[in-house]
């Protein structure tokens, strides 16, 4: 590698490096054991990461970030609540949520995609604002209609003497124990067999492709050889202690996996191309016969339904919610999240979505304790996170019409000087 | 009008319908005065009295009862068990006599009750109105010196670093207040009508006796006179009591008691009528939300009538709201009209403006000359940031909607951190303990706390007109409508309505696109410092956030699109978003009481109209 293509590689992934940066100068200020952090980075990939991945098709598309996960996010919220006033707990209450959240979600992804169809250009704001105004209508159902017009009878879901829906929903309650840890309570061990099953997986998987003649040799043996590293590494106690504290939620980082292939495999497939096309040029992809409008729907609905289920794992992790706020941060925080780890509102990948998942909540996990230790006050730690996140988002916007600006001008300069 | 069938005939029905209700009304209405309509309420009156006391009565016929069962026990030398079970026997029987078979009211002749009656609710209305004249006086007399009280306690408490409430309380101690003659005589008087009713009652109940009038004296006052009675509020607190079977003929008394609201709702029906009549050419005039929310706002009137709550209040808080916004919309239209579309990065001006507010707080600048050194200091930095602002929208023509939210988001959480570090000394801005500045910032008189809200206000009946407000508010409108008439507000608007045209004809696009930037920041600014001189408070934190949203919205309901506005559409859309704001919430307290759903309708009209109104400034279907 040159020193050109470093320079290309820094420039076209300033906010990751940044971030980098950003993460480890507050690692160092914030004073916590690596081991703590690891630990509490896993728990927060094992909740959030789902979620981020469910942005990545209609980035694909070409809609951009779609900030009406929110209102996936409700569905999901939606689907708990009568879960649990119908008392069905553990695996079963989530599965139940998730068949629940399925088809809530899809309606309300189809709503979605009818009227980002009438915004196009405008999909992000327009997402935006939907969901700050299904808020007001989620507002509506729970505290008018659910404990109301339709009885709630589970002790903890009404409080009296107030309306509606009380603000917390804790998923221990209900007659069946609750939903809490039904995902991640199935199977839970240690880092060490996590690391030796996934790298056992892959060397497998990588020596039969070897067999079948699929994978180059040059990429089998590379790949082998990271595997025995790895697990090399982890024999070293030093390195071992750092992930003591880990417990794996092994099917919830299963299901996350099963997403990712599902990323890699609907692309390709007729319906991935077509998203592919729509996303780089709606006229060229209409001229050629794909109905834009129709890919454009199921984009949006896929995600939506996806942002449902991601919203099921965070909250079975968390044990609760806020009824009335719990969806609202989903957007921004799984949006900063994929664009940190190098996303655009182009273009993004499964990698760039966990890369900017860890990187993002590294910074959650850091940065209050540093700004605690530098300037002696956390809250500025918490404004900071929050001032990221909207700046990520925002830089990652102006980038996005910068470049679109500068393309537009080449190619206004290459038609004058054609036409000279 | 409507060429469908339906609707005429829908329209008809709905007229017909209200000029029954205004007849039925007009009937009705004068009966209040007549003799009919108070024999209506004084039957009620009656028997409310009447069941109120019939409850003592009975357990004065108890006590009778137990004492006559303990003497003739006791004569007949029984012992303790014997003379208990007679006494509770006896109880049990005068209860079954008296309670299970309702007295029979219509056989007791009440003309001399309600003589009575008559007579104490006069004695007692003269009672009350002096009693609260001669305290209010009493108050008046002593409010500048529980001012000055307050105030130095407050003070006390700022410089010992204690929290002190963002507001100042000012109460007058009552304890040093003394009963005027005129008022003792007048109660005396009321004491001596009361007499006569407690006659009254003693010739319908034999037993009643002193000692029961006396414990019910509160609740017959009560029944008979309540401060600020109006035939309503007694006919409905008559019927609350369960007296409601009285009136042999119900409905007459019902019609008596709602004929104005018959009016309220034929005035309804009327509207209905005339907007399904009209319904084509109103939806095209002003396109389909603002009829709906047109519609809402006039349902609101009529309900809040309806309810019996203040209209000329509720309207009164709606005007002065509508000032203290119109300002901050206002800072739409140069954004709008140099083509940047909706400002929602309008937080930039408001956060400039913020901070001209602390500083004339922090330096103790207080009255007119704070204010407008606010006002110069916002402008200042709303300027210069205005400007930078417009060189990054400069750069990304075409994509400044999304792009503005969130330079706006990111301003105002850089901000919330700024607000945490800035170096602002003054008590009344820091937290006493911790750090940073206080979430709320209370003003008070010594700073601009309602300078201009108050300035030449006067009142007519309970509408309060906030003159200083409104002339500032149309002396911006008229500043901005002037701008818009010169040379260069005239080239700003052909840049807004079609670049490539304007840059043709030798317009500095760019240069006309920083200036509207740069007016709607400064107004921003401005914006924000009236709105909080009104309030009263200054919100510093996130609440910015919210605020662009709020001001695009209303100009979009006031008929602006993303493109095109006009001045009528501030001034229309403010007062209609505000209005609505004003008045749903009394009305939706009444409907389901405690509720937050005025918030809730908030969050969905102003993110349902700028939906709307992205919609239509959207993309075509293909391509």
């Amino acid at each position: 590698m040159d020193k050109k293509d470093i320079r290309s590689l820094l420039r076209n992934n300033a906010v990751t490096v940044m971030f980098v940066v950003l993460c480890t100068l507050c690692m160092i200020f914030s004073g916590q054991s690596v081991s703590y952090v690891i630990y509490e980075l896993f728990g927060r990939l094992s909740r959030n990461s789902f979620i981020v991945l469910a942005l990545i098709i209609p980035i694909v598309a070409g809609m951009g970030i779609n900030f009406a996960i929110t209102i996936g996010a409700m569905a999901a919220q939606i689907s708990v609540l009568w879960v649990i006033e119908w008392g069905v707990g553990g695996i079963g209450g989530f599965l139940l949520a998730m068949g629940m959240t399925l088809p809530i979600a899809a309606l309300f992804g189809f709503l979605i995609g009818k009227l980002l169809n009438k915004m196009k250009g405008q999909e992000m704001i327009g997402g935006l604002i939907l969901g700050y105004f299904a808020s007001g209508l989620y507002q509506l159902l729970f505290l008018f209609i659910f404990g109301n017009l339709i009885p709630l009878n589970t002790p903890g879901l009404v409080v009296k003497g107030s309306t509606g829906v009380a603000n917390t929903i804790d998923l221990n309650s209900g007659a069946g124990g609750g939903i809490k840890y039904a995902l991640d309570g199935i199977w839970r061990t240690d880092f060490g067999t996590t690391l030796y099953v996934l790298c056992g997986i892959v060397a497998m998987a990588l020596i039969v492709g070897l067999l079948l003649k699929k994978v180059e040799k040059k990429k089998a043996i590379i790949g082998v050889g990271t595997a025995a590293v790895l697990c090399g590494l982890y024999q070293i106690p030093a390195v071992a202690d750092l992930f003591s504290m880990v417990k794996v939620p092994m099917i919830t980082f299963i299901v996350v996996g099963i997403l990712c292939l599902f990323n890699v495999g609907v692309m390709k497939t007729r319906l991935g191309q077509q998203f592919r096309a729509v996303g780089q040029n709606r006229t060229v992809a209409n001229a050629s016969g794909i109905h834009v409008d129709k890919v454009r729907l199921i984009a949006i609905v896929i995600s939506t339904v996806l942002a449902g289920w991601g919203q099921l794992i965070f909250v079975q992790n968390m044990g609760s919610f806020q009824t009335y706020g719990a969806h609202e941060q989903v957007g921004l925080y799984a949006g900063a999240a994929i664009l940190v780890g190098g996303a655009s509102i182009r273009k993004a990948t499964n990698g760039q979505a966990i890369l900017g998942c860890i990187l993002f909540h590294l910074l959650f996990i850091v940065a209050p304790p540093a700004a605690k230790n530098l300037f002696g006050d956390a809250a500025i730690g918490e404004y900071f996170r929050v001032f990221i996140s909207y700046g990520v988002i925002a830089m990652a916007l102006v980038m996005h019409a910068w470049r679109g600006v500068q393309a537009r001008k080449e190619k206004k300069e290459q038609q004058e000087a054609a036409a000279k | 009008m409507t060429k469908s069938v339906l609707r005429r005939v829908i329209a008809i029905v709905l007229c017909v319908a209200a000029v029954v209700l205004i007849v039925l009304g007009a009937v009705n209405m004068p009966k209040r005065e007549s003799e009919d309509g108070l024999q209506i309420l004084k039957t009620l009156r009656t028997r409310t009295l009447l069941n109120a006391t019939g409850e003592g009565v009975v357990e004065s016929y108890v006590a009778v009862a137990k004492k006559e069962a303990q003497a003739a026990a006791k004569a007949a030398g029984g012992g303790m068990s014997a003379i208990r079970e007679a006494i509770a026997k006896a109880e049990e029987e005068t209860r079954a006599k008296y309670s299970s078979n309702a007295t029979d009211y219509s056989a007791i002749d009440t003309t001399n009750l309600e003589a009575a009656m008559d007579e104490y609710m006069v004695a007692l209305k003269a009672s009350a109105d002096c009693e609260a004249a001669a305290k209010q006086a009493y108050i008046d007399a002593h409010y500048d010196e529980a001012y000055e009280a307050a105030k130095a306690d407050r003070e006390a408490k700022i410089a010992a670093g204690q929290d002190v409430p963002e507001e100042m309380k000012v109460t007058v101690d009552m304890s040093g207040f003394v009963a005027t003659e005129e008022m003792t005589s007048l109660e005396a008087k009321a004491k001596e009508a009361y007499g006569l009713v407690g006659e009254a009652l003693k010739g319908i109940y034999p037993v009643m006796d002193d000692n029961a009038l006396n414990t019910l004296e509160g609740t017959i006052a009560d029944i008979v006179y309540q401060a600020g009675d109006n035939y309503t509020l007694q006919y409905d607190r008559y019927i609350k009591a369960g007296s409601g079977d009285a009136l042999e003929n119900k409905t007459g008394g019902f019609l008596v008691r709602y004929a104005d609201d018959l009016f309220y709702v034929a005035g309804a029906l009327i509207v209905a009528a005339l907007t399904l009549l009209f319904y084509e050419v109103l939806v095209a005039k002003l396109g389909i939300p603002r009829v709906i929310i047109g519609l809402f706002f006039i349902l609101l009137c009529f309900m809040s009538l309806l309810y019996d709550l203040s209209l000329s209040t509720l309207l009164s808080n709606s005007v002065v709201r509508m000032g203290m916004n119109s300002i901050m919309v206002l800072a739409m239209v140069p954004g709008i009209q140099c083509g940047i579309s909706l400002n929602l990065g309008l937080p930039i001006g408001l956060v400039a403006g913020l901070i001209g507010g602390l500083l004339t707080i922090e330096l103790e600048i207080g009255g007119w000359l704070g204010f407008v050194f606010a006002i110069l200091v916002g402008c200042l930095i709303a300027a210069v940031c205005g400007w930078l602002y417009a060189q990054l929208l400069n750069r990304l023509k075409g994509e400044e909607m999304s792009v503005t939210t969130y330079v706006g988001f990111s301003i105002v959480s850089l901000m919330c951190i700024a607000w945490l570090v800035l170096p602002f000394n003054s008590l009344k801005l820091r937290w006493p303990l911790g750090t940073g500045l206080r979430n709320t910032i209370g003003l008070d008189n010594s700073n601009f706390r309602h300078i201009l809200d108050d300035l030449w206000s006067f009142k007519i009946g309970d509408f309060v007109v906030p003159t200083g407000l409104l002339l500032f508010m149309l002396l911006c409108c008229f500043v901005v409508w002037l701008f818009s008439r010169s040379k260069t507000g005239v080239a700003m608007q052909a840049v807004g309505n079609n670049p490539r045209f304007a840059e043709a004809t030798g317009i500095n696009v760019n240069k006309m696109r920083i200036i509207g930037t740069v007016l709607s920041t400064v107004l921003g600014a401005v914006g924000i410092l009236v709105y909080s001189q009104s309030y009263g408070f200054m919100q510093l934190y996130t609440a910015p956030r919210q605020m662009g949203f709020i001001a695009a919205s209303a100009i979009l309901i006031g008929g602006a699109s993303t493109s095109r506005c006009k001045i009528s559409h501030v001034l229309i859309g403010t007062f209609l978003f505000q209005g609505v704001l004003t008045l749903g919430m009394p009305v939706a307290n009444v409907l389901v009481p405690g509720s937050t759903i005025s918030e809730t309708l908030r969050i969905l009209i102003s993110n349902g109209i700028i939906l709307y109104a992205l919609t239509k400034s959207g993309g075509g279907s293909r391509g």
